[in-house]
């Protein structure tokens, strides 16, 4: 069993398609639903963690991309400007997942994708304004 | 053991002097002891990266034809004070944008102006018989404009609370988002690395001393508005430093955003990192102790910022060496800790003053006039 977290993109097409249920039914994935944004006729975005076998996951996720669903990593949705970015570190304490930690030995910042969950709490804390989220 | 600026600046000038960080003096006091290190080390950098809010540009755009007296200035939709000359302003750090609110302000107009951006000027006045035009639109880049001097009333605050929240709601502050019942706790300064942290008696530091300000030479041009320097002291011996302030000036045509940064604060608004490192001349012993001191010895007050009145209540002491490894305990609860101020950036910022001092480009300069020492925090009282 491995954990992996994507984002999925619907699209007005193919935002009614039930997704969740197939990954769950037909590929056997437990699917923990972290973030879920939808629009009426504009689509949406989920915020997956997808547990399972490497290549259950691998399956379910060309599945979803089959039916025209785009599959993106946590990076691509959450951006993190390292040039602007001045390792203040006002973004540590708020995050409640642990993503977000100050290098005890550079005191640099760094940012563990894989415990986001795409809260938001850092974009409003960072002064420099150096962390988007276009989820 | 004793020893003169003149004794320094003349050890740096044939490029013998021995310089380290206010960092890489610990474990060498620790080592060696503070004679014979102050026997062996001429001088210790400092640094600070943080938002300092009373900060701004003193700007001189020179005259147009027909000149104007400009009474009302905007640069990129953010006003300048103008009560000054014809063609001076002030520009305040937190002015915030008449269009874009907290998204934009003085201090990102100061940012923009020093990384050779075009502002967007626009002036009005009445008109006068010697200055008749009435109004101008323009634009302006650094290099266009007489003068930019950042002038700074009051930076480099010498230690600061530590902010938690313990109402039931979370709140927006200067000092960060304080998330409630005590969820996380924000603290703002480089401690062991922090200039005033490491002459905490203003032993070196004084008016006129050379500094690094935002990347370039700078000057401290007297002390910080607010300058209140106390020394508390409490039954198990833990002192705290804080209260004294700094006023600094530099040319802002010299800088680099490396080390001046624009900021906005969510629910707060705009203010200004400045980098700011000042070199201490270890002239004595005692001057050496205080250069060595280190983030257990330094200790702040945690203070409750859901409180909306000026006094707020304390709840306990903490040190900095608690405080960045990242979690302290306050009554019984773990809770996470922010810097505010940039620790990575305060030893880049020591790291190149270091570098400066040891290639002779940077010379240490005497204060001519020490601080005034009596100094305390008046309150602004309502009176009718």
């Amino acid at each position: 069993m491995i954990k992996k977290k994507v984002i999925l993109n619907f699209s007005p097409e193919n935002v009614e398609r039930p997704v969740t249920y197939q990954l769950i039914k037909k590929y056997d994935l437990w699917v923990n639903i972290l973030q879920a944004k939808f629009e009426p006729k504009l689509g949406g975005k989920l915020l997956l963690e997808l547990n399972g076998s490497e290549d259950q996951i691998k399956e379910g996720l060309s599945f979803v991309r089959q039916i025209g669903v785009e599959v993106m990593l946590l990076e691509q949705e959450v951006l993190w400007d390292e040039k602007r970015c001045i390792d203040c570190g006002a973004c540590v304490s708020i995050c409640p997942t642990g993503v977000l930690s100050l290098d005890q030995m550079t005191y640099k910042l760094k940012f563990d994708y894989e415990k986001c969950i795409v809260c938001g709490n850092c974009v409003e804390a960072c002064p420099l304004q150096a962390i988007k989220v276009t989820f | 053991m004793q020893r003169t600026y003149e004794e320094i600046n003349t050890k740096i000038r044939s490029g013998k002097a021995v310089i380290v960080t206010a960092e890489e003096i610990i474990p060498i006091v620790e080592e060696k002891g503070i004679k014979r290190a102050a026997e062996e080390i001429d001088v210790v950098t400092t640094g600070t990266f943080g938002p300092m809010c009373s900060s701004g540009a003193i700007l001189n755009f020179g005259h147009s034809d027909p000149p104007i007296r400009m009474q009302k200035v905007w640069l990129n939709n953010v006003e300048a004070y103008a009560g000054l000359a014809a063609v001076d302003v002030y520009l305040g750090a937190t002015q915030p944008s008449e269009s874009q609110e907290m998204e934009y302000g003085g201090a990102h107009v100061i940012e923009d102006l020093i990384s050779g951006k075009k502002i967007k000027l626009k002036a009005i006045s009445q008109g006068t018989d010697c200055y008749p035009r009435r109004e101008i639109e323009s634009y302006i880049t650094k290099e266009s404009i007489n003068q930019a001097v950042l002038f700074n009333p009051r930076n480099g605050y010498q230690n600061y609370n530590v902010a938690v929240n313990t109402s039931d709601r979370k709140i927006y502050t200067y000092m960060g988002i304080l998330l409630p019942h005590i969820g996380n706790a924000n603290y703002s300064t480089s401690s062991q690395l922090s200039p005033l942290l490491n002459d905490p008696q203003f032993r070196t530091i004084g008016i006129g001393t050379r500094i690094f300000l935002g990347g370039a030479q700078g000057y401290i041009a007297w002390e910080g508005t607010q300058f209140s320097p106390q020394i508390l002291k409490d039954e198990e011996g833990k002192v705290i430093y804080k209260g004294g302030t700094l006023a600094v000036i530099g040319n802002l045509k010299e800088m680099s955003t490396d080390y001046i940064r624009a900021a906005t604060f969510k629910g707060y608004g705009v203010t200004l990192v400045v980098g700011i490192g000042i070199p201490i001349p270890i002239l004595n012993d005692e001057i050496m102790r205080n250069a060595a001191v280190k983030d257990e010895d330094i200790w702040t007050e945690i203070i409750d910022y859901s409180f909306p009145h000026l006094i707020k209540p304390s709840l306990g002491r903490v040190n900095y060496k608690q405080l960045r490894e990242g979690n302290i305990t306050i009554r019984g609860k773990n809770v996470p800790t922010s810097p505010l101020s940039s620790y990575a950036k305060a030893r880049e910022i020591a790291q190149r003053l270091k570098e400066e001092i040891l290639r002779g480009k940077f010379l240490l300069q005497e204060p001519i006039r020490k601080f005034t020492e009596e100094s305390k925090l008046k309150p602004l009282l309502e009176k009718r």
